[in-house]
């Protein structure tokens, strides 16, 4: 049924359906200008749902990447102090090896044997105290000055889980590397070790004996080089597999979250085009009237 | 039959002819008047007299034409349509509008919103276990003011929006009573007017838009009496009925802590509640009614309260399984005041990094099992991340529900007025050949007159001469 027209109905019709359009333009214009698809969780619950959770998990990617970052700074800087003590610990052994020929040694060579392997004894004590933004690397989650006593090369590392690093919601890995087992403790370490050997030259003793402890040292310190070589990779792994992760879920953002300009462009024409008739229409019907056409 | 009789018959067709011009004057002029309704003359044609002479002549023409009285084209029945639609939509308006000004504060899914507040804290927590310093826990604590901060601000501004709307409730309500006076009023001059034979159109019209008016406010329906008096009612009770009215009272809880639901009473009992189910009013207090009844804002202040508390309790109930770095236990790290609104009672106990319980006991003093396990917190399905995600996803789809309803409403409305307008409303066309067909009528009568005239005047002047 057509109702009956007139030109206030009119007048309404046409400043309603004015508003709709420019409403439209205004959500499209909103649109082109901020790249959202949408304003209000309101306007689209279930992409608001999947937004809120896309960024819970970006936050804590970007969290990983950094616990990755500083974990990768723990295990390279243990790797490096063990590396560095494994090829100390062999050029001791080798001075120890040249110090068991007694008979060929003068007591000046066998002094200067000794005092080398003073010398590596101590640097190898340094490494042991090797530390990183301030921590000891072998001391575990204790808050000593330095891993190793100087003096009494006693542990000052604490037992435990050691320092960990999360790398995904359910897996923390350890960064650290128990200085105790790598390195030995107190009169048993293999600073003293070393010390010992040294004493024993300066005593004309024969040394060819300890070169089996100082191979059982080095299995150890070679042991714990290469667990901390498999947590290295470990963290490799799961760094690449942080940033695809995170390159998926920017995508996933951007898909959900974020407009095609394109097609907002050419909806934005359209709407355009469409409110331009609207006016054109509008400002045709309300002008007509019957009185232009009466003498 | 007389022979005035064509002369008396001329002058009615002239003053028929002339209040139909001046009624449609009365149309054009009032074209753009609000609620005006276009209006008719009604004539009828005036019957021959009765012959009761004593030599009738077989001759009885009609005595002319009479005006019967200005009718009002206007339809109780639109009337009524749109009475009720602008109480639903005026309903649904209420509700849309302040649900889509609490979504407005959640500001939600951005990086200014809780949910982004809560995964910065978090992750204040995993630095803190990568780097337990002073930096890193000066970092943490700042976050957690911060996020106490939002939670105190976002529900301090709900409860702001609560009291507005509670102070527009009682606003709406003085209206609606000083309007039912008015509506009272012009009921008692509209029987005046009526039972004296008097036009009452314009008051009628003015009438209908006041109706329009306590319809959109309280959701009134109305009836228009045998004596032309219209009766509104609201919850079935009769807010005016001829020229009396009677007034509401809003009364319940004045702030959103406080609970309970805003109740509307008659002034003169109130003991009986009104139950208002329509209208801005109707909305306005289904708005503000308790969460558990649907109120908008009292959910959206209860989810500030539950993510306070759920914030709380998730991260005191780890951090009292730790130690301090000097081998203290661990207290809480938020205080939860033991009264008034949860998300107004949050307080951060630490106060540096001494005070924080990172490390599980035994472990060495740089051990930051609890930190991690605190910033882990972030994916815990029963932690406050959670309890806000959930509830910002349902208030949502209740906000999107709300506005799709009040976009029906609001069309529903939209046919109602239309319809109503389409049969009330002066059209200028429609009035100009109106008008011209009374000018052609008052020119033909003009024209009769004439004619009749003309014979008179050879009846009187011209006869009998005949030889003079």
């Amino acid at each position: 049924m057509i109702g009956r027209i007139t030109s206030s109905t009119m007048t309404q019709q046409s400043l309603r359906t004015l508003q709709t359009n420019l409403a439209d333009r205004d959500r499209l214009q909103n649109q082109a200008a901020s790249q959202r698809a949408f304003r209000t969780p309101s306007e689209d619950p279930a992409a608001a749902a999947t937004t809120l959770g896309v960024h819970g998990d970006q936050s804590r990617v970007a969290q990983y990447s950094r616990n990755l970052s500083d974990g990768m700074a723990w295990v390279t800087t243990v790797d490096t102090a063990l590396g560095a003590s494994v090829d100390l610990l062999n050029r001791a052994r080798d001075l120890t090896a040249q110090g068991a020929n007694s008979g060929a040694l003068s007591p000046a060579a066998r002094e200067s044997i000794a005092q080398e392997l003073e010398s590596i004894s101590a640097e190898l004590l340094a490494k042991a105290n090797t530390t990183v933004l301030g921590r000891s690397v072998f001391a575990g989650t204790s808050d000593a000055g330095a891993a190793f006593d100087p003096g009494t090369f006693t542990f000052n590392g604490s037992p435990g889980d050691g320092v960990r690093r999360r790398i995904s919601d359910n897996e923390t890995v350890r960064v650290d590397a128990d200085g105790a087992q790598a390195f030995g403790e107190g009169a048993d370490s293999v600073f003293a070790m070393l010390g010992d050997i040294a004493a024993e030259l300066r005593g004309g003793a024969e040394v060819g004996a300890r070169l089996a402890d100082i191979d059982a040292r080095l299995s150890g310190l070679v042991a714990a080089r290469g667990a901390t070589g498999a947590r290295q990779v470990q963290l490799e792994r799961a760094a690449s597999q942080n940033l695809s992760t995170s390159i998926d879920l920017e995508a996933r953002r951007a898909e959900v979250e974020n407009v095609d300009s394109l097609e907002v462009l050419v909806r934005l024409q359209s709407a355009e085009l469409v409110f331009q008739s609207a006016l054109q229409v509008t400002a045709r019907s309300l002008q007509t009237n019957l009185l232009e056409f009466l003498r | 039959m007389s022979s005035f009789a064509g002369l008396r018959l001329a002058q009615s067709a002239l003053s028929a002819a002339r209040a139909g011009m001046t009624v449609t004057g009365q149309n054009i002029a009032n074209q753009t008047t609000p609620g005006y309704t276009r209006q008719r003359v009604d004539q009828t044609s005036i019957v021959a007299p009765g012959q009761t002479g004593l030599w009738p002549s077989g001759l009885a023409v009609g005595g002319g034409v009479g005006v019967t009285g200005i009718a009002r084209l206007g339809d109780d029945i639109l009337d009524a349509r749109v009475r009720d639609a602008l109480a639903t939509s005026g309903f649904w308006v209420a509700r849309a509008t302040a649900a889509s000004q609490a979504e407005d504060v959640l500001a939600e899914p951005t990086k200014d919103g809780l949910a982004a507040n809560l995964d910065r804290f978090w992750a204040g927590w995993s630095d803190l276990a990568n780097t337990p310093d002073t930096a890193a826990a000066q970092v943490v604590l700042t976050n957690a003011g911060v996020l106490i901060g939002q939670i105190a601000a976002g529900y301090g501004t709900i409860s702001a929006q609560w009291r507005d709307l509670r102070g527009q409730v009682d606003s709406q309500i003085a209206d609606v009573n000083a309007v039912a006076g008015q509506v009272a009023a012009l009921n008692g001059q509209i029987r005046e007017a009526l039972s004296s034979g008097r036009n009452a159109n314009e008051l009628m019209d003015q009438r209908t838009v006041l109706a329009q008016q306590l319809s959109t406010a309280v959701g009134a329906t109305g009836v228009v009496e045998a004596d032309g008096t219209l009766t509104l009612r609201v919850d079935g009770n009769a807010l005016v009925s001829g020229d009396s009215s009677r007034s509401l009272m809003a009364s319940g809880p004045r702030d959103v802590a406080d609970g309970g639901r805003v109740g509307i009473a008659w002034a003169d009992r109130p003991d009986v509640p009104v139950t208002v189910t329509g209208g801005l009013v109707g909305g306005t207090i289904s708005a503000l009614a308790p969460a558990a009844d649907g109120g908008t804002l009292a959910g959206v202040a209860g989810a500030y309260n539950r993510t306070a508390t759920a914030l709380a309790s998730a991260v005191n109930d780890v951090h009292r399984t730790g130690v301090t770095a000097g081998g203290a236990p661990g207290g809480d790290f938020f205080a939860l005041a033991a009264t008034g609104p949860a998300a107004l009672g949050l307080r951060v106990v630490p106060v540096g990094l001494a005070d924080l319980a990172l490390a599980a006991p035994g472990a060495g003093a740089k051990d930051t099992t609890i930190a991690d396990r605190i910033g882990a917190l972030a994916t815990s399905a029963t932690g406050p991340s959670a309890t806000w995600s959930s509830f910002v996803t349902g208030f949502a789809v209740s906000v999107a529900g709300d506005l799709q309803r009040a976009d029906i409403a609001d069309m529903g409305a939209v046919a109602a007025v239309t319809a109503q307008q389409s049969n009330a409303s002066v059209d200028g066309d429609e009035e100009t050949i109106n008008l011209l067909t009374y000018q052609t009528a008052y020119q033909a009568a003009a024209r009769v007159l004439t004619a009749v005239d003309e014979a008179l005047d050879i009846l009187i002047n011209r006869t009998g001469l005949v030889g003079r």
